[in-house]
Parts: structure tokens; C-alpha cells; sequence
């Protein structure tokens, strides 16, 4: 038995419908490599192969100062902004500034380091989100005060980078919402055993549903590692996989055994199909840089090039850039970091036209929350409100949505060292996300459980317009 | 990368080997496995006395070899727990320092064209301690609190200065046997966790030029390494307010608070002076008052320290206001039994131990013998669960370890140095290594699903996905059958298995999976694994590939990566 096996034409054979019956539950105990073959397709409804569109989260783990990164660029703001950071204030020389945005007839800039980012912005490609952040409902300084409900663990960097995957700051749940989309819709992909939910960093919140688990995927070489053995076409091959699949056949009474059992199981199977899908799918990407987040990227859209072999009509994928929790040398940190960032979306972009998807998938980035305002002397602490982008070919970018604040030393935003309460909560940013995926209006609320105390999912307008149709 | 590549190397050696060696498959008969005789000795240990030694010192070092629980059978569980815990410490730093100097007399220029072995040291140190010294408890046990009182290599510096981590594990060995107050004092003191959580070179505040106390210690001692968010009960449970929803131990306003009192500390040794920005790693920080933020501090349940103390005595305070703090208990006490025994303790378990923390039987608060006896040698520990919802997922860095030392490792060189660079590549572990503070896995990761559904925590869980157990499969497959179970080069010893014990019992396979099963999975393997591994080797000729192909599946089934 080898990869050959793998029945190529009824991968090609699936078109992406919506709404098909059925689950993709997993039989255990057949055979491994007969699982995601035997499987009928259910064709029905066709909406054609190119019926295809993705989620990216970018997750920049630690709390990135996005003050530092999305900076006002009028004389009388760019000067509160200095006075508020002292010793981190970004010369306003340096700056690039954001041709023709305006917010209230302001202006802005990005990060120096940030020049591919500036112009994505300037092409239309790329959006920017201000003060976005976690909230249990609207409020303000005077609100919390009076005894307002606010996040759970606010600033804590646990509570809150949870919070930014589950969409629900009240309470602590195993599930994110990125998973309880896939819950509702994966249906639509090849019931092949490849989970709609695809991680280049492992287990995580954001994409773990009731019923979906992560396929994670290695950022290096082909994605998916195989057991040694297990897969070689060698006459040692036999042998091997009969010992595993063997093992993996007993049953077990304990839920922890039996759980590891089966994420074994699903990984040997996931593997087969994932890597002959992509040996069966010639490759022309453009070029990356080497480093972590350019190799992850890589990864995605080399999975996205084979998503006619994979049967992926909707997937999600979730990347983790970590290490901005910069108490310490946030000038330094940052300047070094957000160029990766910068550039690596830039690469993204240029693959993802190449293979003519640019308008079928949408990145976005999320993280734990902005940062104080005002200096500790070397960095900055933990915050609330913060700033992000948005980036794709269906993206109405060039444009900041939200309110950036005015800044000032008496902000009523202000709860303290320049923490601002966010203006735009992540639930209406999340929710022009999964309506564009695909989640039905009347599905919102159960994707986001506290979306309608932000926006009404059966509003005509969209939550904050920054995806076209 | 070097070391994917060197990864990628030896698999494909490994297959190689198999292709040399493998036969076919096993027979189609199923056969009941028989028990073991019964031991004529009387004095010798019954053969459950012996699963139920082996279970104990699985939870209490990082394994045993099978004569060697013997011993701990015959002693008992108590009185060899005591003996192990009057043991003197075996510290790493010396073995690192002794590598330090050797690559300075110039020793290892002729390796380090192609690698950078400075880094190794402290990984060298460590692997060497946890497979040979003879406190194995105190060993263990430091693991776990380095999985609380977290600091990583992930940041350069700690990752170049090889004395950085294996100074601050030493402080943890001290403290696995010593007292929490000592310990919390010491890592907050502690030069790597100073550079870690940013606290060093922290300024009082600057009206002039606004800048604030840096916070981030001051949350994390609190969030993490004390009390936790909420108030808790001695037993764990959470304490509720009228409304059901639990109560914070500390506001944004405590961590300002607590952000003053880690303010002035700078690096140690000679010529120090506050700013200083050449690092040392050896001596702890030390206090400079003109930089401590002045003034009164309101710390926790109502205690203020008075204006005009010394920065040394603030920190003081302030470590006894959260150490005196009834969270700590259940909080640390939960998250030892978490890596040491059980993902999922009964509220009375946390309780009895959070008991012993509160007081060691003569008055005596944080005293981490009594935690560790109590523990240790609780019923809970000690009794073999029936329930399905038992247990705990294993962690790969300990059963990498587990394995090199229940295998009869040998080493030419009596050094047992592992770079540990397979271990990181392939199950994203390694001591002193996570990500963030926040650990490799958090206490409360509760996967989704049927473990949801049941409301149990996984912690191990999370790093357990599609790649890592893969990865930890082959890196058991290359330890034993590709016989690479270290990388580590010339002019050290890689460590070699001496599967002589195993190959001796292979005539018989039922006699071979017997040992198995007592020594890795304490009499819990399933019978359907048992006849899963006899049907497989029965249909092999050579003891040695028995031996190996026993081993492996035992080794990498869910039987024994989940401990009952």
C-alpha cells in the first residue's frame, strides 16, 4: 500500500457546496490508509471548484505595542503622543505616514519598519483597526467606575490571549471561535479527515470547537512529519504499520488513553492524505524569506495551493508570532521584529496573488492586548485597546476603521499609565470576519456568543465595513 | 537548520537499520498472559508491593530502573522518600562551570567550527543530574517548579550565558527541598529572572520624564509563582461571591503597588552600580536605594509597608505578604500534584497538602519536605485508580528522561551529556525552554471534546497535536531501535541502552512484556496491548529485535504515555 493508492479523482471530484448533511466524524478502528478514501462525495449543490475562501489569524503573542506601530501624524496629536511616551516616542521624522487616510480628518503613520505595510495600505489591500479590544459590553471610564462588567483578568496575558481567540472575556471556555465556525460550516470541505482548523503552532484556543479538533502543521519542509516506518513502501513498512495500527486498535476504558490514542490515530491519518495531496499538487510559489514567520506563511499558501487536492472549500489557519511583551527595549524589539512582520505579509500577498487567491483569503491579526502608553523607562505594560490590520484582495483597506483615539493626558479613556478602554470590541471585528467565511447571520451569536450586544446580526450594514461583499 | 537536519540524518539511518533487520508480522493467536509465579522469599516483595514501587517512584524521580525499585519496594515508599530527601543537593552549576573553563583553556576549538557548544552547557548539566544524581527526588521535583516559576532560553541572553539557567536550577533545587518563602525571595532575586520578567535596572518612578515602575514582575509573582487570580479555599475550590462569580486576589492598583517594591534592583558582583548593563549571572541582584521608589506600599489584605524602609526590606515584605497568603497552598499544592501524580486531583487531595504547606506538623509554614511527603505518600498517589477520568498525560522531556534512565544507560565516559536538541526538534520540550512565562501548558488546558465533555484538565494536552506526537513517536524509535538516544559529539560519550535485562526475558515473550508492564506502566497495561505486543514479537527470531520491538510499542503506546 502506498501513497498511490490515494484515489486522486475523487479529491477532484469534490466542489464546494453549502450546506451539505453529514459530519466529519471519524470511524476509529479501520483501516488508516482506507480512511478518507472509501468515503462518499457528496457533490450535490456544486458552486464550483473556485468556491474557496480562508481565514489567517496572525496571532502576535505577548502583547504588541501597537501605539508604537499605528501613530498619529498631525502636529497637535503627534505631539500629545510624544509628551504621554516620553523615552519610547517614535521620532515623527521616521515615520511613513498613510497616504490620504483620514479619521475625523486626521492623519496617520505606521512604524518605520513597516514600508510594505504602508504600501499595501496605500493599494488598498490593507485595513487598519483602532483600539480595538476585549468587552463585555460598551462602556467607559465612567461605566467601569460606577460598576461595570469588564473582562475577566484584564491585562493578564493568560486571560486575555485566551479572550482574543474564545470571543467570550466573561467566562473561560475550551472553545474558540475559529472552531465554532468550523463546527457549523466545515461540512462544506472533503470529509477526509483534514480538519478545517490548520495550525502552524500547535494546539490552540482559536481554533478548537465542540467538535473540531487542530490539524497542526510543521512550518518546515512538507508540513506534515510522519511516523518513521509507517509509510515508506518498504517490505519493513508492513511490518511497522501493522504494529501501529494494531496498538492504536485497543480499546481503551481511561478518557486521557483513549484520547491519545485517537490524536494518534488522526495524525498518521491526516499525514497520508495531507502529503499525497501535496505531492500531487505542482508547486509555484514565490519566494519567502527564511525566518519563522515567512516559513509559516510559506506553509499556508502551499497548503492553499493544494486545496483542490485537499478538498478544502473553507479553512482557517492560525500562525503565532511571539515575543512582544516588551517591558524592556521596546525600540529596539520592535524595530527588529515588526519589519518580519511587514515583510512577510508582503511575501503572503505576492504568493497568494500568484495563485490567484489574494481576494479569497483574508488575514488578520490579533494579540493579547496594546500596551500602556506611558514608559516604565525601558518598555511599556500591560494594556488594553490596541491596533490592527487586516489584509486581502476582498479587504476595503486603505482605510482605518473604529475610532483611534484622540490622545491625551486626561482621556476619559484613560483607566490609568495611558491604558485605553477599547472603542471598537473584538466581536464586531471578528463578526465582519465569519460573515465574510461564510457563518450565516443567523449563526453569529452561537460563533460569537456576545456579538448582538455590539452589533445586530441581522443588521443590513456590516459591523464595521472594512470586507467587501 | 543543523538540527533538523541532523534529525532528518539519523531517521532515514534508522530506517535503514530496520530494513536491514525487521521480519514479518506476528502470529494470528491470542493468548491469555500468564501471571507472574509467586516469590518463594517471604522477605521479597510481592509482585504488586513491586508494581506499586514502581508507580510511586515514577511519580516521585524520573523513573527507576527495575532493580532499583526492588529496593524501593523492599524499604518502602516512606522511608525511602525520607532517605532520598536527606540527601545532600547535586548542583549543576559546577559541572557547567568546569565546561565553561575547559572551552576557555581552549579544549574544544577544534569541535566549535561547526557548532557553538556554549550554549549546550547548562542542557549538558542538566541531562547528566537528572540521569545520574543520587538526590533523584529533589531532581524531579525541581522540574516541576521550573514549569512554575518559569524563566526560557527563548531570550538570548539566558540563552549565550550558560551560567544564567543553570544558576537559577540550582536555586530551584534549593528550594525543592527548602522552604517557598526562601524560594520566592530567591528567583525574585534571582539575576535570570530579574532579566527574564524585566525587573532588573527597574526605576522608581520619574515624574519629569513620566515614566512608571516596570510591572511586569509584580503581576507575574503574584499571577503565577503565589496566589493565583481568585481567592481559593484550602481545597482548591474557588471562593464566590454573592453573585457566583469568583473573587480577584489582586487589582490593577495592587500590581502598581507591587511594582514599586521591585524597583532599584540591578545586577550583582563587583563594581556594581544601578544601569549597569553588563549582566552577571552568578550572584544574586542587589539593591540600590536611591533608585527604589519612596514612599509608603499598600500590599495585600490590608498591610502597608511604611515609607523610609530600604529597598531590601521592602522586597522582603512584600514576598512575606504574598508567602503568608492563604492562596498559596492550594495554588502551589495543585499544580505540584499536576506534574508530579495526577492532572485531575480530588479537592481533598489539594487540601491535605495545602494543609502541609500551612504547616509541616511543628508549626512551620512552606516547608516543601512536608509537600512533598504529603504528596507523595497520599492515598490518592498511591492507589491505583479505576476510574476512567484518572491519570495524567506524561511529558515528553520526562519521558525521554524516563527512558535513558529505566533502559541501563552506559556512558564511556561516565558523562551523561544530551544536547536535547532531538527532544526540542521533535515534542517542542525542553527544560527552561517554553515559549513564555506561562509554561509549556497551562494547569486549567482542558481539551476539547471527550476530555471537555468529562470536565477534566489535560495540561500535557496541549503540546500533544498531529506533529509533537509524531515527534515524540520517532524520538523513542530513535532512541531505541536507531540506537541515537543522545546527540551529543565528540569528545563526550553518547549514552548507549544496555537492553541486556530485556533480552534475557525475550525466550519467553509473555516473561519479557511482564517486566515491561511493571516497570513503565505498574501492572496497567491493557491485556489487549499485552497480545498486540506478543503477537508481533512471537513472529521474531532475534532476542535483540524482541527486546527493541517490545520496548518500543510499550514505549510509545497510549498505555504508557498516559500514567494511571
Amino acid at each position: 500500500m502506498t501513497k498511490t493508492h490515494l484515489n486522486r479523482r475523487k479529491f477532484l471530484s469534490h466542489s464546494c457546496a453549502v450546506g451539505l448533511t453529514g459530519t466529519a466524524g471519524v470511524t476509529v478502528g479501520s483501516s488508516l490508509l482506507q480512511l478518507g478514501l472509501s468515503r462518499s462525495v457528496a457533490a450535490q449543490g456544486a458552486s464550483g471548484p473556485d468556491d474557496y475562501r480562508a481565514l489567517v489569524c496572525i496571532l502576535l503573542a505577548g502583547g504588541n505595542d501597537s501605539f508604537n506601530m499605528l501613530l498619529p501624524n498631525d502636529a497637535d496629536q503627534y505631539s500629545e503622543y510624544a509628551a504621554l511616551r516620553s523615552d519610547l516616542a517614535l521620532p515623527q521624522a521616521n515615520l511613513l505616514p498613510l497616504n490620504g487616510s483620514t479619521v475625523n480628518g486626521r492623519n496617520y503613520a505606521v512604524h518605520p519598519g513597516m514600508p510594505e505595510v504602508q504600501s499595501l495600505y496605500a493599494n488598498g489591500e490593507l485595513a487598519m483597526i483602532a483600539n480595538v479590544g476585549t468587552l463585555i459590553e460598551p462602556v467607559d471610564a465612567a461605566a467601569i467606575e460606577a460598576g461595570a462588567r469588564i473582562p475577566l483578568g484584564l491585562a493578564s496575558h493568560a486571560d486575555q490571549i485566551a479572550q482574543w481567540q474564545t470571543a467570550q472575556p466573561d467566562t473561560r471556555t475550551a472553545q474558540g471561535w475559529g472552531g465554532r465556525i468550523a463546527d457549523l460550516i466545515s461540512n462544506q470541505n472533503l470529509d477526509n479527515g483534514i480538519s478545517m482548523s490548520i495550525s502552524l503552532a500547535g494546539t490552540n484556543l482559536f481554533q478548537a470547537g465542540l467538535n473540531t479538533v487542530e490539524y497542526s502543521i510543521s512550518p518546515d519542509e512538507d508540513g506534515a512529519q510522519g511516523i518513521i516506518g509507517y509509510n515508506d513502501g518498504s517490505d519493513f513498512e508492513t511490518f511497522r504499520r501493522a504494529t501501529i495500527d494494531n496498538m492504536l486498535g485497543v480499546t481503551h476504558t481511561n478518557l486521557l488513553r483513549r484520547e491519545y490514542a485517537e490524536r494518534m490515530r488522526r495524525s498518521i491519518e491526516s499525514q497520508l492524505v495531507f502529503t499525497a495531496a501535496l505531492e500531487n499538487t505542482p508547486t509555484n510559489l514565490s519566494a519567502f524569506s527564511a525566518n519563522p514567520f515567512s516559513n509559516a506563511l510559506r506553509q499556508i499558501a502551499r497548503t492553499i495551493e493544494a486545496r483542490g487536492e485537499l478538498g478544502a472549500c473553507r479553512q482557517t489557519f492560525f500562525v503565532l508570532a511571539g515575543g512582544w511583551d516588551h517591558h524592556d527595549d521596546v525600540i529596539n524589539n520592535q524595530a527588529r521584529m515588526l519589519p518580519a512582520i511587514s515583510r512577510g505579509l508582503n511575501e503572503f500577498r505576492t504568493a497568494l496573488t500568484g495563485l490567484e487567491v489574494f481576494d479569497k483569503v483574508t488575514t488578520f491579526t490579533c494579540s493579547d492586548f496594546g500596551r500602556t502608553l506611558t514608559s516604565n523607562g525601558k518598555g511599556s505594560d500591560h494594556g488594553w485597546g490596541g491596533h490592527h490590520m487586516v489584509m486581502g484582495g476582498a479587504v476595503n483597506g486603505g482605510q482605518i476603521y473604529g475610532d483611534y483615539p484622540l490622545l491625551s493626558s486626561s482621556s476619559p479613556l484613560d483607566i490609568g499609565r495611558g491604558v485605553y478602554i477599547p472603542t471598537t470590541s473584538i466581536d464586531s471585528y471578528f463578526a465582519e470576519l465569519a460573515l465574510w467565511l461564510g457563518v450565516a447571520p443567523s449563526d453569529l451569536s452561537s460563533v460569537l456568543p456576545n456579538v448582538s450586544r455590539f452589533y445586530s446580526p441581522s443588521s443590513t450594514t456590516p459591523p464595521l465595513g472594512f470586507l467587501l461583499g | 537548520m543543523e538540527t533538523s537536519k541532523l534529525v532528518a540524518r539519523s531517521l532515514s539511518v534508522i530506517a535503514m537499520v530496520w530494513l536491514l533487520t525487521a521480519c514479518g508480522g506476528g502470529s494470528d493467536s491470542i493468548t491469555p498472559v500468564a501471571n507472574p509465579p509467586p516469590d518463594p522469599q517471604p522477605l521479597e516483595p510481592t509482585a504488586a508491593e513491586i508494581a506499586s514501587a514502581s508507580r510511586f517512584s515514577a511519580q516521585a524521580t524520573f523513573g527507576l530502573p527495575y532493580e532499583r525499585i526492588l529496593e524501593v519496594a523492599r524499604m518502602g515508599n516512606e522511608a525511602w522518600l525520607d532517605s532520598q530527601l536527606a540527601l545532600p543537593i547535586t548542583r549543576h552549576t559546577p559541572i557547567t562551570l568546569g565546561l565553561v573553563e575547559r572551552r576557555l583553556a581552549g579544549e574544544f576549538e577544534s569541535i566549535e567550527e561547526n557548532q557553538d557548544l556554549l550554549v549546550n552547557f547548562r542542557r549538558y548539566s542538566w541531562w547528566h543530574n537528572s540521569i545520574t544524581a543520587p538526590d533523584e527526588v529533589r531532581q524531579r521535583v525541581a522540574l516541576a517548579l521550573s514549569e512554575i516559576l518559569v524563566v526560557s532560553d527563548k531570550v538570548d541572553l539566558l540563552l549565550l550565558r550558560p551560567l544564567a539557567l543553570s544558576t537559577y536550577y540550582d536555586t530551584l533545587l534549593e528550594g525543592a527541598t527548602g522552604n517557598y518563602r526562601d524560594l520566592l525571595e530567591d528567583i525574585a532575586l534571582h539575576p535570570s529572572m530579574g532579566f527574564y520578567l524585566s525587573h532588573v535596572n527597574n526605576a522608581k518612578t520619574d515624574p519629569l520624564n513620566n515614566t512608571f515602575p516596570d510591572e511586569n514582575f509584580a503581576r507575574e509573582v503574584m499571577q503565577l509563582f503565589a496566589i493565583g487570580l481568585f481567592e481559593l479555599n484550602n481545597d482548591g475550590t474557588q471562593k464566590l461571591l454573592a453573585d457566583g462569580g469568583p473573587i480577584p486576589t489582586y487589582s490593577g492598583v495592587d500590581i502598581r503597588e507591587f511594582a514599586k517594591i521591585f524597583t532599584g534592583l540591578s545586577w550583582g558582583g563587583d563594581n556594581a552600580f544601578f544601569g549597569n548593563t553588563d549582566p552577571n549571572f552568578v550572584n544574586p541582584m542587589v539593591m540600590f536605594d536611591d533608585f527604589h521608589e519612596p514612599g509608603e506600599k499598600h500590599l495585600l489584605n490590608g498591610v502597608v509597608v511604611p515609607d523610609g524602609q530600604t529597598g531590601t526590606a521592602d522586597v522582603r515584605s512584600a514576598i512575606d505578604n504574598l508567602f503568608n497568603h492563604p492562596n498559596v497552598g492550594p495554588f502551589l499544592g495543585r499544580q505540584l500534584i499536576q506534574r508530579l501524580v495526577t492532572s485531575n486531583p480530588s479537592s481533598g487531595y489539594i487540601d491535605r497538602v495545602a494543609q502541609a504547606f500551612n504547616d509541616n506538623g511543628t508549626g512551620v509554614r512552606g516547608d516543601m519536605k512536608a509537600v512533598i511527603r504529603a504528596i507523595l505518600l497520599d492515598a490518592e498517589a498511591k492507589t491505583p485508580s479505576t476510574t476512567a477520568t484518572a491519570g495524567k498525560l506524561r511529558e515528553p522531556l520526562v519521558r525521554n528522561v524516563a527512558l535513558l534512565r529505566q533502559l541501563n544507560p552506559t556512558s564511556a565516559d561516565g558523562l551523561f551529556f544530551n544536547g536535547g536538541y532531538f527532544t526540542e526538534t521533535l515534542t517542542q520540550q525542553h527544560v527552561l525552554s517554553a515559549t513564555s512565562v506561562f509554561n509549556f501548558f497551562l494547569p486549567d488546558h482542558i481539551p476539547t471534546g471527550p476530555l471537555a465533555d468529562a470536565g477534566l484538565f489535560a495540561p500535557e494536552m496541549q503540546i500533544t497535536n498531529s506533529t509533537t506526537i509524531v515527534g515524540v513517536t520517532n524520538l523513542i524509535d530513535i532512541a531505541v531501535n536507531g540506537e541515537v538516544a543522545t546527540d551529543v559529539s565528540s569528545p563526550f560519550s553518547r549514552l548507549e541502552l544496555d537492553l541486556t535485562e530485556f533480552e534475557g526475558l525475550a525466550s519467553n515473550p509473555d516473561d519479557l512484556i511482564e517486566r515491561l508492564d511493571v516497570l513503565f506502566t505498574f501492572g496497567e497495561m491493557e491485556d489487549a496491548t499485552k497480545v498486540v505486543i506478543r503477537n508481533i514479537i512471537s513472529g521474531l527470531d532475534d532476542m535483540e529485535l524482541r527486546a527493541k520491538t517490545a520496548i518500543y510499542i510499550t514505549l510509545i503506546s497510549p498505555d504508557y504515555a498516559v500514567r494511571i
